[in-house]
């Protein structure tokens, strides 16, 4: 077989069983792999009623046909789960090499369920898989237990996917990682894996993925890898790493200061990629087969923290404990606090989002130093971000009623409903470091659709906004409309959204990266699809690429409906409906006084989907389209119960 | 020392992104994969440190001194050992012989790989041209040496640079 390995793994660390599946050519035609894989298997295995934590849950980690091939960054795996922070459909995306590793292993997707009885990891060299004791790996630092690992067994090059403590103590928004650094961040899929005692997947893969048409494959990425060498995206990311968006978020006000009171900060430029490249940059690092290579590793060389060093920060990554919470003056707090999240294992993004809320509930005199233990929960109070992380991961303290997120965390504290205005959640899970006033109006819109909660700058990446200029013609060609390509403006927004989601959630079943393809623009769909055929000897079109993506997103969607949570549920933050963007000192702000126009571009969004507009709910005709009969079948009861009155007068922060 | 190009490897600056291992094996084995690749990177996540392993092209080649059959012999036109798979007996004794762990035994034939610079490639290495970072180059080494000599006199230039403007 081609492309594929061609079975899957599942692992039920109950009964200690272990079997591999084949892939029925059908199913994999249908799904391709990765995200869709995992999303099919947690719709039809994973009742939308079912506790996240209950052992039967599924953890999911998929790989795609052209993982670990010669394709621009094909190391990428999503994890999936039913969102311990959401309680609706959850998955997360990470890079690094394991994902490949996998691939070599033989296997495109593995499952994991049950519960073991005490600490354990799974060993997977090739087709011997094992189940093994991690009684002494548990509450170890994944840069801790990773050389440990690997000493065991007896082999330093395996790759090996870890949680940290915080997935452990099952905080609710605690993340994957995989070679120690490479964060699945976001929806909480850590805290179901520490509520399986899994500590690792530990894997050595020796075989190969096994090419069709290996002179084509070889003439299409030598063409994509040499148009790499010249894109604008690749060379800011690879050179000065994510963090090369600082600046132009302060610029164009999505700087996220002060849980999203402001939009940027004169002293954003302490943080900047530049900054970081000249005072603490160590390496470039490079996720597998990657053309872009915009990871870092960073080592503070000054001051009190000096000599600590970890994998990253990406722009996502140090933007929420840092400026979210108000710190900005000296930048190894900020890189300090992106090292905690790293090594307890959470959610960097939901972490500061939680923490910043708690600020602002402490601003507004919702809470008063008597919740929070005697913490002074005020903007910029570096120490106390340090105490809270520490507390999150460990649960302890306030810390402890923080880590069960922030919308539950004013709820255990009988906070009044005010309090949620704050929380800058939707569906329960908070928004990245990116204020859609600023940074555009279709990642607002993706921001209220995204079918992982209030995410989501991935599951579209308007990049066609944000960088469209840097590409001129090319909105004409994909949507249509040029002027689709400035931020603040509704022009072309909904379908460039539709758009990309699809483009996106196909993207993800490949399993690779996002930022290769419409982030920077060495690789469009008919690229995506010209490896793929010729790694697969398949014949996939565009459209039947973008269709499949359309299936994923109706299918998470669906998931979502079944939960009774559509149209009313399909909002951002009201901050961000209500408040015009305040200025903040920086005489170069470009979105003084936005607010998004979030309703002006729901509708025209419903109908290019094809999704009720009074339910939100995808409609019967679009679900048999797309060959989905059976999710038609589960919503046809659930649409009238989401109209009656009782839904209706139900509050839902979360699910 | 002619000017017969050759790969230099750079490890200050490698990313560990293993573009090199794809492109390499699946320019010469139509599959992609760690185990077929002639360029390997060995890497610490723990410390993010990544390492090339490729040939070096050496003058006097310990993999073709201690070939047993005349497998592995010196290309002196192409400037690097050679392995011919039909004379090779999959010893392992010239892998064990690279000083730098840069042969490998194929596991569909059970015979010894190496580096042959991509033999009729017209851009070159494949890893070289694909690589990210610049951390494997392929360029003629006397060049190579002399921009490495010039390298810390421009860091004094620039030093002294940074120090007029204060």
């Amino acid at each position: 077989m081609y492309g594929w390995a061609g079975q899957r793994l599942r692992v039920d660390l109950t009964t200690g069983e272990i079997t591999k599946e084949p892939l029925s050519y059908e199913y994999r035609r249908k799904w391709i792999g990765g995200r869709g894989f995992n999303s099919d298997v947690i719709y039809n295995e994973v009742p939308a009623d079912m506790d996240p934590f209950d052992p039967r849950t599924r953890v999911c980690f998929g790989m795609g046909p052209v993982s670990g091939t010669a394709a621009p960054s094909t190391g990428r795996v999503t994890v999936t789960c039913k969102s311990p922070l959401t309680g609706g459909f959850g998955d997360s995306n990470m890079g690094g090499h394991w994902g490949a590793e996998v691939k070599y292993a033989g296997y495109d997707q593995i499952i994991v369920q049950g519960r073991a009885k005490h600490p354990v990891y799974i060993w997977i060299d090739d087709d011997k898989v094992e189940i093994r004791d991690a009684r002494h790996l548990w509450g170890k630092f994944a840069r801790e237990a990773d050389p440990m690992i690997k000493q065991e067994l007896g082999d330093e090059d395996i790759h090996i996917m870890m949680i940290g403590p915080a997935g452990e103590n099952m905080v609710r928004f605690a993340c994957t990682f995989n070679d120690v650094w490479r964060a699945a961040g976001r929806t909480g899929h850590g805290a179901v894996i520490g509520s399986k005692n899994l500590k690792a997947i530990a894997t050595r893969g020796s075989g190969t993925v096994k090419i069709a048409d290996p002179k084509k494959m070889m003439e299409v990425c030598n063409r994509l890898r040499q148009a790499f060498k010249t894109d604008p995206m690749k060379i800011g990311l690879n050179t000065i790493g994510s963090l090369c968006l600082i600046n132009v978020a302060n610029r164009d006000g999505w700087f996220p200061w002060n849980n999203f009171q402001f939009g940027s900060h004169p002293l954003a430029s302490n943080m900047s990629g530049e900054v970081h490249a000249e005072t603490v940059l160590k390496h470039r690092e490079g996720c597998y087969a990657c053309p872009i290579a915009c990871g870092r590793f960073t080592e503070i060389r000054d001051g009190k923290y000096a000599g600590e060093n970890f994998g990253g920060p990406e722009y996502e990554h140090a933007v929420p404990t840092g400026p979210r919470c108000g710190i900005i003056e000296d930048a190894n707090d900020i890189w300090h606090n992106a090292r905690l999240t790293n090594d307890y294992g959470l959610d960097a993004i939901e972490c500061g989002g939680v923490i910043s809320s708690a600020m602002e509930w402490f601003q507004r005199g919702l809470i008063t130093t008597k919740d929070t233990g005697g913490l002074e929960l005020t903007w910029g109070n570096a120490e106390v971000v340090d105490t809270l992380i520490n507390q999150i991961g460990q649960r302890k303290g306030f810390g402890n009623i923080l880590a069960e997120g922030a919308d539950r965390a004013a709820d255990k504290l009988g906070l009044p409903k005010e309090a949620h205005y704050y929380t800058i959640t939707t569906r329960g899970m908070t928004l990245p470091g990116d204020d859609p006033r600023g940074l555009g109006f279709g990642y607002g819109l993706s921001f209220a659709m995204g079918t992982r909660g209030g995410c989501d700058h991935l599951r579209s990446l308007c990049c066609l906004e944000l960088s469209g200029a840097l590409y001129p013609g090319l909105n004409t060609k994909l949507l249509g409309d040029e002027s689709a390509n400035k931020p603040v403006t509704t022009n072309g927004k909904p379908y460039m959204v539709y758009y990309e989601e699809n483009q996106k959630a196909t993207t993800d079943c490949l399993q690779v990266c996002c930022f290769t393809t419409h982030w920077s623009y060495a690789v469009l769909t008919p690229d995506q699809v010209e490896y793929l055929n010729a790694v697969t000897g398949l014949d996939f079109t565009e459209e039947e690429f973008q269709e499949i993506g359309e299936r994923i997103v109706n299918l998470e969607r669906a998931y979502w409906n079944r939960l009774m949570s559509g149209v009313r549920e399909d909002t951002v933050p009201e901050r961000f409906l209500k408040e015009p963007m305040p200025p903040n000192g920086v005489d170069y702000q470009t979105n003084i006084g936005a607010t998004l126009p979030l309703n002006e571009m729901l509708p025209k969004y419903y109908q290019y989907r094809d999704w009720d507009s009074k339910t939100g709910f995808p409609s019967e005709r679009k679900l048999k389209q797309l060959g989905l009969d059976y999710v038609a079948k589960d919503l046809a009861p659930l649409r009238s119960k989401y109209l009656s009155d009782a839904e209706k007068k139900k509050v839902k922060y979360y699910y | 020392m002619s000017d017969q190009k050759k790969l230099i490897y750079n490890n200050e600056i490698c990313t560990g992104c293993r573009s090199c291992v794809v492109g390499c094996s699946l320019y010469h084995d139509g599959e992609c994969g760690k185990v077929v690749s002639r360029v390997a990177i060995v890497r610490n996540e723990q410390h993010g440190e990544s390492f090339v392993v490729g040939c070096d092209a050496c003058t006097d080649a310990p993999c073709a001194n201690v070939c047993p059959t005349g497998a592995c012999a010196m290309d002196h036109a192409a400037g690097i050992a050679k392995i011919d798979t039909n004379k090779c007996i999959g010893c392992k004794e010239c892998a064990m012989a690279c000083p730098f762990g840069a042969i490998n035994m194929h596991y569909k034939t059970g015979k010894a790989f190496k580096c042959d610079l991509c033999e009729g490639r017209e851009e070159g290495p494949v890893c070289a041209d694909w690589c990210v970072s610049g951390a494997i180059s392929y360029q003629t080494p006397t060049i190579a040496f002399k921009a490495k000599r010039r390298e810390k006199l421009n860091e004094r230039l620039k030093a002294a640079k940074v120090g007029e403007e204060g």
